[in-house]
């Protein structure tokens, strides 16, 4: 029974710096019916991967002080219970997208992005379509 | 008018000299002259005389003769006469005024005439008339003529020539010292003038002065080399504009190179803002927001706006400096400007960028754009050498002990020290003489000009200072920037 209660409500651990786009991520995720952890640096952001095992998702922004989102995946690169990783990013080169990819990130995003992009994004990813998407931004809109 | 008394004196000099030279001569001829004249009469007399005294001595003996010319004595005046002796013994008064030794030609009959002395002091000409008596003695009438009348003709003569000289003297000194002013004395001074006002780099004024001689040569050489040093000097300043020129603009480029590199950090960290402003649009847009929250989102993307604007203006800031121009500033203020320039970039790169003022502040006369373009290539510089992360530091200190190069020692000067240090990979030996020169780049093709150093270089050296580094391969570098204090009294 846990698991349909889980699938009725997908938990997202969400990692940004910026406690306005942290908040208005939060407010979108929320009303779009997920559960949601947020954390404002890197090292909350892996010490909440390593204490609660159960989420469905991690989003998390890449720069971002204490660790990076990349070294926290990177810390993640052998947990085969890690849940998908979806990073985002501020107008991400190449490179970023690669290495993120390398690292085992299901999407890279890039700021800014269309929220409701953002939503199917996520749904994607949660019904177990678990292809690469590169979303750029607003111009999905 | 040196030069004109100079001339005046050697021109009068001259004519002083042969006028006393022909005085000279003149009056001595005259002299001779009036000897002649008077030695002339003389002897007209004593024939006269001698005639008489013979035909007496003879007709009446000795006695009557002489007195014949002691009475001839009152008649004539100015000439005395007298009867002497030549040879034998004689009483005082017909001894000769002149001892016999000078009379030796009477004896061959002769007249003599001669010039004596007299006890007196008076100039006499002497004239002797032999005359042989029976038993053949020989006597002479001897006529003395004062020469004090001849004198008086002498002293006059020098006095009139002494007179003329005095007179041309004068004259010639007023006409030629009036000459030499119009004719060397002015034009002289105008040149004179003219050659210091060029001196001092005033080429204005043209001075051609008229006519063929020395002086307009020489007016008209000066104006030629007044029309080179016009030509020269313009070339000059023509080289000096593009220099200057050229100078800004490769600064600008630079600069503009600079403005790239940090654009890149900046659109970074303008991806977070826009993303709140676009979302919460949408929230807006999207139905069922109650009024508060849709009050509150547009409250945020006003917010998110600024925060947006205002990195915009630190970086258009930079880009769109102004004329070059020093100040009195706070070295402290120009490290403080730099965060907001710095710190996205920093932050991309995943650096730490600590700026450590002073509570003191660091008064110089500097231009604030120019030491933050320095500052920002160095920090630059540390950025792109640390490319696994770590901590860059500008501080901005007072050395106590300060080590200045040759050109820059000067004990009066304290000098204020602003310290790039990476964590970097440090420079090769190698390339530390280098990094300096114009071109010189470590980086692959296209990701620097090799210029940055160079022009921090040539901006600190215009503000009197210099750059040292030190750096140790695999563990950093550091750039010292060294600046002359200014006075404390300046900052404003």
């Amino acid at each position: 029974m846990e698991a349909v209660c889980l699938d009725v409500h997908p938990h997202i651990l969400l990692a940004e710096d910026d406690p306005e786009l942290l908040e208005l991520l939060i407010f979108v995720l929320l009303r779009a019916g997920y559960q949601v952890t947020g954390c404002d640096n890197g090292l909350q952001l892996l010490e909440e991967l390593e204490r609660v095992e159960s989420y469905d998702l991690v989003i998390s922004d890449l720069r971002m002080p204490a660790l990076t989102g990349l070294e926290v995946l990177e810390s993640q690169f052998d947990n085969s219970q890690c849940p998908p990783f979806i990073c985002m990013t501020a107008f991400g080169d190449e490179k970023t997208h690669a290495t993120a990819q390398k690292l085992g990130a299901v999407a890279t995003i890039d700021k800014p992005f269309d929220l409701d992009d953002m939503i199917e994004l996520i749904q994607t990813t949660l019904s177990g379509k678990n292809t690469h998407h590169y979303l750029r931004g607003v111009d999905h809109d | 008018m040196r030069l004109t008394v100079k001339i005046t004196i050697a021109v009068l000099l001259g004519i002083a000299l042969i006028f006393s030279a022909y005085s000279y001569f003149s009056i001595q001829r005259e002299r001779e002259q009036l000897k002649k004249n008077l030695s002339r009469e003389a002897r007209h007399i004593g024939e006269s005389l001698r005639y008489i005294v013979t035909e007496l001595w003879q007709q009446r003996g000795e006695e009557v003769a002489i007195n014949f010319l002691k009475k001839a004595n009152q008649e004539y005046e100015q000439t005395l006469v007298r009867w002497v002796w030549i040879e034998g013994e004689a009483p005082q008064e017909f001894q000769p005024r002149v001892p016999v030794e000078q009379l030796d030609d009477l004896f061959n009959e002769e007249t003599v005439a001669l010039l004596a002395g007299s006890p007196d002091g008076g100039d006499y000409l002497l004239t002797y008339l032999p005359l042989l008596i029976d038993d053949n003695r020989i006597g002479a009438i001897e006529l003395s003529e004062s020469m004090d009348e001849m004198h008086d003709y002498v002293q006059e003569s020098l006095r009139r020539s002494a007179i003329v000289i005095g007179v041309s003297i004068c004259s010639a000194l007023l006409f030629m010292g009036a000459l030499g002013s119009i004719w060397i004395d002015r034009p002289m001074r105008k040149l004179r003038a003219q050659a210091e006002r060029i001196g001092t780099g005033d080429f204005t004024p043209s001075v051609n002065l008229p006519g063929r001689g020395e002086i307009a040569e020489l007016s008209s050489t000066i104006e030629r080399m007044r029309g080179q040093l016009v030509d020269a000097r313009e070339a000059e300043q023509i080289a000096n504009q593009e220099k200057f020129e050229t100078l800004e603009k490769l600064r600008h480029s630079e600069r503009l190179a600079t403005l790239g590199q940090l654009s890149a950090g900046m659109a970074h960290e303008l991806g977070t803002p826009l993303n709140v402003i676009a979302g919460r649009a949408k929230l807006i847009r999207g139905a069922g927001m109650d009024p508060d929250d849709i009050s509150r989102s547009a409250t945020i993307i006003g917010e998110q706006a600024d925060r947006m604007t205002g990195i915009m203006r630190q970086l258009l800031s930079f880009a769109r400096r102004g004329k070059s121009q020093k100040q009195d500033v706070d070295l402290n203020t120009v490290l403080r400007g730099l965060q907001p320039l710095l710190g996205p970039t920093a932050r991309e790169k995943g650096i730490v960028l600590l700026i450590n003022e002073i509570e003191q502040p660091l008064p110089a006369h500097v231009d604030p754009a120019q030491i933050q373009q320095v500052l920002l290539n160095l920090t630059l510089n540390g950025i792109q050498a640390m490319p696994n992360g770590g901590e860059i530091a500008l501080s901005g200190m007072r050395p106590t002990v300060t080590q200045a190069p040759e050109k820059f020692n000067d004990e009066r000067i304290r000098w204020i020290c602003l310290k790039v240090t990476d964590q970097g990979i440090g420079i090769e030996i190698e390339n530390l003489r280098q990094i300096f020169d114009p071109f010189f780049t470590t980086k692959d093709i296209g990701q620097g000009t090799g210029l940055g150093l160079s022009i921090a270089h040539g901006i600190i050296e215009e503000h009197g200072g210099w750059i040292e580094v030190e750096s140790r391969l695999g563990e950093g570098s550091c750039f010292s920037v060294y600046l002359p204090e200014a006075a404390a009294g300046e900052l404003a």
